[in-house]
């Protein structure tokens, strides 16, 4: 068996007195794109965090590699080639889009690749380009996420976490950031880790699953086998059947099969 | 069997004619406890009596005859009780259905048992009916005790259960004293409840107990179920089961014990805490689970705590072996087991909400004697008794009379031998069932010249205590002709923390198998202090250290067992089962029959190779 590219191990991890994840393993193949689902609150956000270094887990481990890198600082983290593009996008408001490009490549001193790369990610996001002198804080949220995305990207990581790329898109622009994060694992041979509410896109760009429930994993299995389970069908996908009545308002009890 | 004709309490002799004395008598008291919005809310004897009256006037004027059934769809709740002495108290006879249950199952039994009212719990369960609707033509109307979500729904049948209030109210006004002269006609031979059983094999049967069966059992209260009007009790398990109904349903009104209902299913345990009952019934599950959070906690505790509990384990064992000798406890024993219920055990009563509990009692399944004598241990004394839905409870072990192992003597009105020939236990009663319901045939295989086959076996000691072997059907024969009592093996095993249920399997194999169910809770924090990673159950099954850990517990059994009747091999089943499934019984059993079938190819696989 070849060592995963990241692996997470009975991680836990608290706010204070509260377990937020409570035992969780996962793991991220070279080239994969893996998508963890779950409900607000359920751990995805904290899962990543732990996994970047910015929160300290009290329990588990947490190996890039085979190399444990739990609890480390997260700059030392970013260094080993993980780049965390947080949600919410988080771009620097002030910086234009080129400048916020750049600062990707902080850790990176080879300035000819680094403009390559830059170009790559134009080609990827052309809107970019156009608006390549403007304050990122003018910039629509989709575009504001593509400059996210491609700040990830330009750090050139060996993997790239992705915390709710969908949030607050139009179906048409998540669709469109989808297809692109699908491209860049599939031409740039990145790997992901993809955190999401949003199961159906998720799961169709991606080729394995986790389920996340109240700070534990609930199931986990490719993604084609996710998207058929009733469970996820019923709570992720908002396909239940409408019932004999037509409309059905209590909800079935989750086994996770 | 004549004296059962004359049996009376308080000069009544059927439930309703029981429960309206005594509603008279207790007034303002507290009858039960439910709550609402998380705050617990009580509801006396009159109020009890009140919603009672409603709904047998309200029955009565939709047309119920004497003997009609009425079936009750729903989780335990206050409703759950108001529907079912209702129904009585205008001489229908009761019908539970476990809310468990799969639409076609609901059809079962409510086809079977020709049902032509219904009472369901809300949306959900009346959703299963819906689907089925088309096959029930005797149904003619359902009520619904919890209406929320139904708003605009609009159905002939279906109305929310205040209107059936409503109605018997006005019903009630016009035609006063009808519901007292129905009850006062009442007779102990007509047919008060019916129990459906769980049919591990085929369709489940209807078994129809009568009021002489719930009078018999009433009667036991004082003298062999040490209940009294102090207690407070939990009602947990599906009333449909006959224990909770004999326990909640009837000896309360006997006794004017108080019940609290759980919250749901999944709260039992904080239940418990809040509540801290003075009388439990259980089944060995539940009793199985106590031990294990005790066990898992004691296994987190500091180094202090840790060398507290051994300590005072060891103290209590030591008084608990002396007890179940016979032997006199010295002052010494006494002392050092105040100290050690004073510093640890307390505790631990407290932790499991069992601190104020002074009525234990176990049963509707045999119980690993390792638990029992742990339980003594703590301080804690735990009664067995044993009956089924057929012969109803009809023996039980008496405080202070350690007979560790069986199920104590036969009540007074019991009779219970040994059949010569294949060591079944029958027993004969004035209080047992009537038959099952359009199953004449099943009801003559059952019961032969007035006793009940119970289809266990067992034996009688010289002092008349029942000793009880296995299920007749379930004695296993090895190819090697040896016989096998698997519930003895299966019992050891689920003493184990980690393992929830086992089956014994070996029938006409060469050597003994088992198939297990791991305990979720307490393997999965195993496998977090050890640090075994895993996703979902499947993947927690399938780690080999679980196995192993599993394996480890396995050979601790086998050790205390022979050589033919050690487990060789054994599987985890990998799939977390929930009362819905068909392995499972509603009190959570995994059915032997149905498991061996479904998991044949699991079960040859341990023989192959």
């Amino acid at each position: 068996m070849t060592t995963p590219l990241l692996e997470l191990r009975n991680v836990e991890t608290f706010y204070g007195p509260i377990m937020a994840i409570r035992g969780v393993s996962l793991t991220v193949n070279e080239g994969e794109i893996v998508a963890v689902l779950g409900a607000n609150g359920a751990g995805k956000t904290t899962l990543l965090k732990t996994a970047t270094g910015a929160l300290n887990s009290r329990k588990g481990k947490v190996l890039l590699d085979g190399k444990m890198i739990q609890n480390r600082d997260p700059d030392w983290v970013a260094r080993q080639g993980i780049a965390h593009v947080p949600e919410g996008r988080e771009v620097f408001p002030f910086l234009n889009v080129e400048e916020n490009l750049a600062m990707g490549a902080y850790n990176r001193n080879d300035k000819r690749a680094v403009a390559r790369d830059i170009e790559a990610v134009y080609g990827y996001f052309p809107v970019l380009k156009e608006l390549r002198k403007k304050l990122a804080t003018y910039l629509s949220g989709g575009q504001q996420q593509m400059l996210a995305i491609g700040r990830g990207f330009i750090a050139r990581p060996r993997l790239l976490l992705l915390d709710e790329p969908s949030l607050g898109l139009s179906p048409a622009l998540c669709a469109e950031i989808f297809d692109i994060i699908a491209r860049l694992n599939r031409e740039q041979g990145l790997t992901i880790l993809l955190v999401e509410q949003n199961a159906n896109v998720a799961l169709k760009v991606s080729q394995r699953g986790y389920v996340m429930e109240v700070g534990g994993m609930v199931m986990d299995g490719d993604s084609d086998h996710l998207l058929e389970s009733e469970d996820i069908k019923e709570f992720y996908l908002g396909k239940k059947e409408e019932g004999v009545r037509g409309r059905r308002r209590w909800k079935k009890r989750k086994t996770w099969r | 069997m004549t004296p059962g004709a004359t049996l009376k309490i308080d000069g009544c002799s059927t439930l309703p004619q029981l429960f309206l004395k005594k509603c008279r008598e207790r007034g303002a008291r507290i009858a039960m406890r439910e709550k609402d919005f998380g705050i617990w809310q009580s509801y006396s004897w009159d109020e009890y009596r009140e919603y009672a009256s409603q709904v047998a006037n309200g029955l009565l004027a939709m047309g119920l005859q004497r003997g009609d059934v009425t079936s009750i769809l729903s989780e335990d709740c206050k409703e759950w009780m108001f529907a079912d002495m209702g129904n009585q108290l205008a001489g229908g006879i009761s019908n539970g259905v476990y809310p468990t249950y799969q639409p076609r199952q609901v059809k079962h039994a409510l086809t079977d048992s020709r049902s032509r009212f219904l009472f369901v719990e809300d949306e959900e369960q009346l959703d299963k009916l819906l689907e089925i609707e088309a096959d029930l033509p005797l149904v003619e109307k359902v009520w619904v005790f919890d209406w929320k979500g139904l708003r605009d729904f609009r159905h002939d049948k279906v109305a929310p259960v205040e209107d059936l209030y409503t109605l018997g109210l006005e019903y009630g006004k016009e035609n006063p004293g009808r519901v007292e002269r129905i009850v006062a006609d009442g007779k102990p031979e007509d047919i008060a409840v019916l129990v459906y059983t769980s049919g591990t094999t085929g369709l489940p049967k209807g078994a129809m107990l009568s009021q002489r069966y719930a009078m018999y059992q009433m009667s036991l209260a004082p003298e062999f179920f040490y209940m009294s009007d102090t207690d407070e009790l939990l009602t947990y398990l599906p009333l449909c089961h006959v224990a909770e109904r004999i326990f909640s349903g009837w000896l309360p009104v006997a006794t004017a014990a108080t019940i609290n209902f759980a919250e749901s299913p999944e709260t039992v345990a904080q239940d418990l805490v809040e509540l801290s009952p003075t009388y439990l019934f259980a089944v060995p599950r539940v009793w199985e689970k106590f031990y294990s959070r005790v066990t898992t906690a004691m296994s987190e505790a500091t180094w202090v705590g840790k060398k507290a509990y051994a300590a005072a384990l060891a103290v209590g064992y030591r008084r608990a072996d002396k007890l179940l000798a016979g032997q006199e406890l010295t002052i010494a024993d006494n002392l050092m087991f105040l100290l050690a219920d004073r510093l640890v055990f307390r505790n631990i009563k407290k932790l499991l909400g069992l601190d104020r509990a002074h009525g234990l009692l176990s049963g509707a399944a045999p119980i690993s004697e390792s638990l029992l004598r742990w339980y003594l241990a703590i301080g804690l004394s735990v009664e067995e008794a044993y009956g089924q839905t057929e012969t109803g409870i009809v023996t039980a072990t008496r405080r202070g009379v350690f007979r560790l192992g069986t199920v104590g003597r036969a009540f007074t009105g019991v009779d219970v031998r040994i059949d010569g020939e294949t060591g079944e236990i029958l027993c004969r009663s004035f209080g047992q069932y009537s038959g099952y319901l359009n199953q004449p045939e099943k009801t003559e295989d059952t019961v032969i010249d007035g006793w009940v086959h119970t289809g266990d076996v067992g034996e009688l000691d010289d002092e008349g205590n029942l000793r009880i072997t296995d299920r007749l059907k379930d004695i296993i024969i090895t190819a090697g002709g040896k016989n096998i009592t698997p519930s003895v093996i299966e019992n050891e095993l689920k003493f184990s923390p980690y393992i929830s249920d086992a089956v014994v399997i070996g029938d006409q194999r060469k050597y003994l198998t088992c198939l297990i169910m791991i305990d979720r809770e307490n393997v999965e924090h195993y496998a977090q202090t050890n640090a075994i990673p895993f996703t979902d159950y499947k993947s927690l099954c399938a780690r080999r250290e679980i196995v192993a850990l599993i394996d480890e517990q396995i050979s601790e059994v086998n050790n205390g067992f022979s050589q033919v009747e050690s487990i060789k091999e054994f599987r985890l089943i990998d799939v977390l089962l929930t009362a819905e499934d068909d392995e499972l019984t509603p009190t959570m059993k995994l059915k032997r029959s149905f498991v061996n079938k479904k998991y044949s190819m699991l079960i040859d696989s341990m023989y192959n190779g």
